[in-house]
C-alpha cells in the first residue's frame, strides 16, 4: 500500500547532495501550524478573562501588592520545581489543584443540598441505608454462603427503607424522621456527609500505612476540620452547614494525598507551594486594605455568582442556570452511566462474536461510532418527540434536558468505557476464572476494580461535554431566562451555556463584553477544570501501567 | 474492596444452585443496554420520519418545491431547501480549507517531528481546545473575531458567514489532528526504516511515506470533522445569523459576507420562534433534521469503514 506512492527505481539520495532546506521548513511549518491554532485560542480566551476579570481596572498599587506577594513567589518556586526537583512540581500541581477540583465538587453537593435534597431528607435517606447495608453486613458475616438470600435481604430491604409499604408499613426513612428528636442541620450534616467522608480518608490511610493509629488521625483530622465549622463558620460569615458540606470533601481528598506523597518521600516539598499561594492572597488582601488600594471592578464576582438575571447589566447573574446545569448533570449521571458501562461490559466480555446474535453485536458497534458523530441538534429533536411530545414529560424540565444530553453522551461513555476494559489484561480473567469464579463474579471483582480509572476517565470527558451542549437544550424548550432556580428534577430549569446564548442576543456593550464574558469564564473554568484532571488522570494511569 | 472479594472469593467455590439463573438475568440486563443504542438509531429515524410526514402533509408545503426551490420563508409559506443547504456547505467547505491543513500539519508534526517532551504538551493542549463547548466558540466568532476580521477591513456584516466558518474551522482542528496522528502513529517502524534505508530524508520519509501509507486513516478523519462541521449548530446560530441568502457563485466574498442560515439553524430557529406546534414551520424542523441525520450518518459509516481499513491492513 505504502510503496506503491513512491516511484519504483528512483532513489531518494540521488540528487547527490541532500537538500536540507526545504525539511526544515517542512518541520516549522508544521509546528507552526499546530502552534497558530492553540495561539489563535490562547489570544482569544486572554481576551475573554481580560473582560470578565477587567484586571487593569485596578489601582497599579493594587497590581504591584499582587505582584509581590502571589505571582512572584509561585513563579520563583515553580522554576525551582522545574530545575531541581520535577517530582515536588507534580506534587505541587497536585497540591493546588485538588482543593480546587473537590471545591468545585463541593459547591455542586451545595446546590443540590440547598434546592432540591433538603437536610432532612438527605439525613432519613442515609440513615435508612446505612440501617439496610449493616444489616446486610451482618447476614454476611453469619451465613456467608446464602447468596440468594442476601440478595432479597438486599432489594426487600431497600425498598422497605425508601418506599415502605403503602397503606401498612411507612417507610425506614419517615420512621427516622419521626423520632422524637432530631439533631440540628449541621449535626446531620456531620454524621452523614462528613463522616462518610472521613472514614473512607481513615480506611484509605490505614490501608496505606498498615496503622489502625494512623487511620484514626486522619479520620480525627477530617471530622476536626469539618467540626471548625461550628466555631469558625459565624465568625466567617458562612453557616455551620455550609462549612461541613464545603470543607469535609477538600480536607479529606488533602489527608488522602498527603499521606501518599509522605509515604512515598518523592517531592515532598512541593506542599510549599500551595502554602506560598494561599498565604500571598492573604498577605495581598491585607496590604490592600490597609494601603486602601482598589481592586480591579471584575464582571466575575460574588454578586455574578450568586444574582438572577436582570435587564441591567451590572444585576445580572447565572446562579439559576448554575443550580440547572448541576441539576441536569445528576440526571445524566444517574442516567447515562449506569447504561453506558453496562453495554461497554456486555459488548467487551459477553457479546458472542461469531453466529446471528454475532452478526447483530457487530451492527451495534457500528451503530455506536456511528451515533458519536450524529449532529447534537438531531438528539435534541429526539428528545423533544419523544419526552415531551410521546411521554408528556414536561418542557424544558431537568430530567429531559437530562435524558436528552444523556442519550447524546452515551455512546461517548460505551466507546470510553470499551476501551478501558479491554486495557485489562486476559492473565487477570483466566486468574480469576481458574478460582472458579463465573463470567459475573470476574467482571465484578477483576474487570471493573482493574479498568475504573479508565472508566473514571472518560466519564469525566463526557460530562464535561454533556455541561457544554446547548443545541439540545434548545430544542427540548430550556427557558431562555430563569429568575428563580429549579426546585425539583421536574421543574422547568435553566442551562449555564443557554443562558450565555440569551447574554449573546443583547446589545449592550456591557452584556457583550462584560457579562457574557463572565459567564463563558465561568463555563470555562467549570469545564477545564474536569477535562484537565481527567487528562492528569488518564496520563498518570497509562505511566502506571 | 478488599473484604468483598475476600468473601466473594470464599463463595466462588461452593455451591452454585440458583447462580446459573442470576448469570443469565444479569447478562440479560447488560445486553439490554447494549441493544439501547439500536434503539436509539431506530426511534431517531422513526419519529423524524413520521413528523417528516406530517410535514409534507401540509398543504402549504410539497416535496417537489422543498427540493428544488430557492426560497425558504415559513412566514410566507415557502419551503425551498436550497438556501439552507448552500449555507451549510459554504461553512463547511471554509472551515475544511481551515482545518485540513492545520490539522494535518498538527498532526504530521506530533507523530513524526515532536520530541516525546513537546508531544507531552501539545497532545494536551489539544485535547483540552476539543473540550471547549461549542457555544463559547460562537460566542468567541461573534464578540471578537467578526469584529476584528472588520477592523483588518474586510466589509463584513454583524452576522456573517465567514467569521462563524473560521471558528467551525478552529473546532475542528483538534478532531483531525488527533484521528490523523492516530493514523499516522499506526504506520509500522520498519516502512519508515525502509525509507531511511534508502537514504531518505525525515521530510521524505514523512511526505513520501508515512502520508501515503496513514492515507485512508488521514482520510477518514477529514470526512468525520466534514460531517462534524454540518452538525455545528451553536456557532453558526450565534454568529451567522438568521438571514436566508442563498449562495452566489458570481459575488462568493459577498456571500460571505453576508449572514446566512445553515440547516442547524433553520432548525433551532423553528423550535425557538414563536411557530405554533401546529404549523408547517414547526413541522419543517423533523425534515431538516431528517436530511441532517441521513448525510451525517453516511458520513460517519463512510469514515468507519475507510478507517476500518487500513487498521486490518496492518494487523
Amino acid at each position: 500500500m505504502a510503496s506503491d506512492a513512491t516511484d519504483v527505481g528512483k532513489w531518494f539520495g540521488d540528487a547527490g547532495s541532500i537538500d536540507r532546506t526545504t525539511g526544515r521548513l517542512f518541520k516549522w511549518g508544521c509546528l507552526g501550524a499546530t502552534a497558530l491554532a492553540l495561539f489563535l485560542m490562547l489570544v482569544f480566551l486572554l481576551y475573554v478573562f481580560n473582560d470578565a476579570f477587567a484586571p487593569l481596572s485596578a489601582d497599579p498599587g493594587w497590581l504591584l501588592t499582587f505582584t509581590g506577594t502571589v505571582l512572584l513567589p509561585m513563579l520563583g518556586l515553580g522554576a525551582y520545581y522545574y530545575r531541581r526537583d520535577p517530582a515536588a512540581g507534580r506534587v505541587a500541581y497536585t497540591a493546588l489543584g485538588l482543593p480546587i477540583v473537590m471545591g468545585l465538587f463541593a459547591g455542586g453537593v451545595w446546590l443540590l443540598f440547598r434546592h432540591v435534597a433538603p437536610p432532612r431528607m438527605w439525613f432519613g435517606f442515609v440513615v435508612a441505608l446505612a440501617i439496610v447495608v449493616a444489616l446486610v453486613r451482618a447476614h454476611e458475616r453469619i451465613r456467608p454462603n446464602a447468596t440468594d438470600e442476601r440478595t432479597v435481604l438486599l432489594v426487600g430491604g431497600t425498598i422497605l427503607a425508601l418506599v415502605g409499604v403503602p397503606g401498612l408499613f411507612p417507610s425506614l426513612r419517615n420512621l427516622v424522621l419521626s423520632a422524637p428528636a432530631l439533631p440540628t442541620v449541621t449535626v446531620m450534616f456531620l454524621l452523614t456527609f462528613a463522616l462518610p467522608i472521613a472514614t473512607l480518608a481513615g480506611w484509605y490511610v490505614r490501608k496505606g500505612r498498615e496503622s489502625t493509629r494512623a487511620g484514626t488521625i486522619a479520620l480525627a483530622v477530617v471530622l476536626v476540620a469539618a467540626g471548625l465549622g461550628l466555631v469558625i463558620g459565624p465568625v466567617a460569615g458562612v453557616l455551620p452547614a455550609t462549612w461541613v458540606i464545603a470543607v469535609s470533601p477538600v480536607v479529606g481528598a488533602l489527608v488522602m494525598y498527603v499521606d501518599r506523597v509522605l509515604r512515598q518521600g518523592e517531592g515532598t516539598s512541593g506542599f510549599a507551594f500551595p502554602v506560598v499561594v494561599v498565604a500571598g492572597i492573604l498577605a495581598g488582601t491585607a496590604i490592600a486594605d490597609l494601603a486602601d488600594f482598589a481592586g480591579p471592578e471584575t464582571w466575575l464576582n460574588r454578586d455574578f455568582l450568586t444574582g438572577v438575571h436582570s435587564t441591567t447589566a451590572v444585576e445580572a447573574g447565572i446562579y439559576p442556570a448554575l443550580v440547572g446545569s448541576v441539576l441536569i448533570l445528576i440526571v445524566i449521571v444517574v442516567s447515562a452511566f449506569p447504561v453506558g458501562i453496562a453495554a461497554a461490559v456486555y459488548l467487551e466480555e459477553y457479546a458472542p462474536s461469531g453466529g446471528k446474535l454475532g452478526r447483530f453485536i457487530e451492527l451495534i458497534e457500528i451503530n455506536i461510532a456511528n451515533l458519536a458523530g450524529v449532529p447534537s441538534v438531531v438528539y435534541g429533536v429526539l428528545g423533544l418527540a419523544i419526552f415531551i411530545n410521546l411521554l408528556n414529560m414536561g418542557v424544558g424540565t431537568a430530567v429531559v434536558a437530562g435524558f436528552t444530553v444523556g442519550l447524546l453522551i452515551l455512546p461517548i461513555v460505551i466507546i470510553s468505557t470499551q476501551e478501558a476494559i479491554r486495557s485489562v489484561p486476559d492473565s487477570r480473567r483466566n486468574a480469576s476464572y481458574a478460582m472458579g469464579a463465573t463470567k459475573w463474579q470476574t467482571v465484578r471483582n477483576v474487570v471493573l476494580p482493574e479498568s475504573m480509572a479508565g472508566i473514571f476517565t472518560g466519564t469525566i470527558l463526557a460530562l464535561g461535554r454533556a455541561i457544554g451542549e446547548t443545541a439540545p437544550l434548545l430544542m427540548i424548550g430550556v427557558p431562555a431566562v430563569v429568575r428563580v432556580s429549579p426546585e425539583s428534577f421536574f421543574s422547568r430549569t435553566g442551562a449555564m451555556p443557554r443562558q450565555i446564548l440569551t447574554w449573546s442576543t443583547q446589545i449592550e456593550t456591557d452584556f457583550r463584553y462584560g457579562v457574557l464574558a463572565a459567564g463563558v469564564v465561568t463555563l470555562l473554568v467549570v469545564l477545564l477544570t474536569m477535562n484537565a484532571t481527567a487528562i492528569v488522570l488518564r496520563n498518570r494511569y497509562q505511566q502506571s501501567r | 474492596m478488599s473484604g468483598n472479594s475476600g468473601t466473594a472469593s470464599e463463595s466462588i467455590t461452593y455451591g452454585s444452585v440458583g447462580r446459573g439463573i442470576q448469570e443469565r438475568l444479569i447478562k440479560l440486563l447488560l445486553f439490554s443496554c447494549a441493544a439501547l443504542t439500536v434503539l436509539v438509531t431506530l426511534s431517531i429515524l422513526v419519529t423524524l420520519t413520521y413528523d417528516t410526514i406530517t410535514f409534507f402533509g401540509f398543504e402549504a408545503v410539497d416535496v417537489v418545491s422543498f427540493l428544488t426551490e430557492t426560497n425558504w420563508e415559513p412566514r410566507s409559506g415557502q419551503y425551498g431547501v436550497w438556501p439552507l443547504v448552500s449555507a451549510t456547505l459554504t461553512v463547511t467547505v471554509v472551515s475544511a480549507l481551515v482545518a485540513i491543513p492545520i490539522g494535518t500539519a498538527a498532526a504530521v508534526y506530533l507523530s513524526e517531528y515532536a520530541s516525546p517532551q513537546m508531544r507531552s504538551v501539545l497532545k494536551p493542549a489539544l485535547e483540552i481546545l476539543a473540550g471547549i463547548p461549542t457555544v463559547v466558540y460562537g460566542y468567541l466568532a461573534l464578540v471578537y473575531l467578526t469584529p476584528w476580521l472588520r477592523a483588518a477591513g474586510l466589509p463584513l456584516g454583524t452576522f456573517n458567514l465567514l467569521s462563524a466558518s473560521v471558528m467551525v474551522g478552529i473546532l475542528i482542528v483538534p478532531m483531525v489532528s488527533s484521528l490523523s496522528e492516530d493514523a499516522m502513529s499506526a504506520v509500522p517502524d520498519s516502512l519508515r526504516q525502509a525509507g531511511y534505508g534508502m537514504g531518505a530524508t525525515k521530510f521524505q520519509v514523512s511526505t513520501g511515506i508515512v502520508i501515503p501509507a496513514a492515507v485512508s486513516g488521514v482520510f477518514s478523519s477529514y470526512i468525520l470533522a466534514l460531517s462534524r462541521a454540518i452538525g455545528e449548530t451553536m456557532i453558526v446560530v450565534m454568529a451567522a445569523g438568521l438571514q436566508t441568502n442563498l449562495f452566489d457563485p458570481l459575488d462568493p466574498f459577498g456571500s460571505l459576507a453576508s449572514s446566512g442560515r445553515t440547516m442547524t439553524a433553520a432548525m433551532v430557529n423553528a423550535v425557538t420562534s414563536d411557530a405554533t406546534g401546529a404549523s408547517p414551520e414547526y413541522y419543517s424542523m423533523f425534515a431538516i433534521g431528517l436530511t441532517l441525520f441521513v448525510i451525517t450518518f453516511t458520513m460517519n459509516l463512510l469514515s468507519n469503514r475507510i478507517a476500518a481499513r487500513y487498521r486490518e491492513e496492518y494487523q
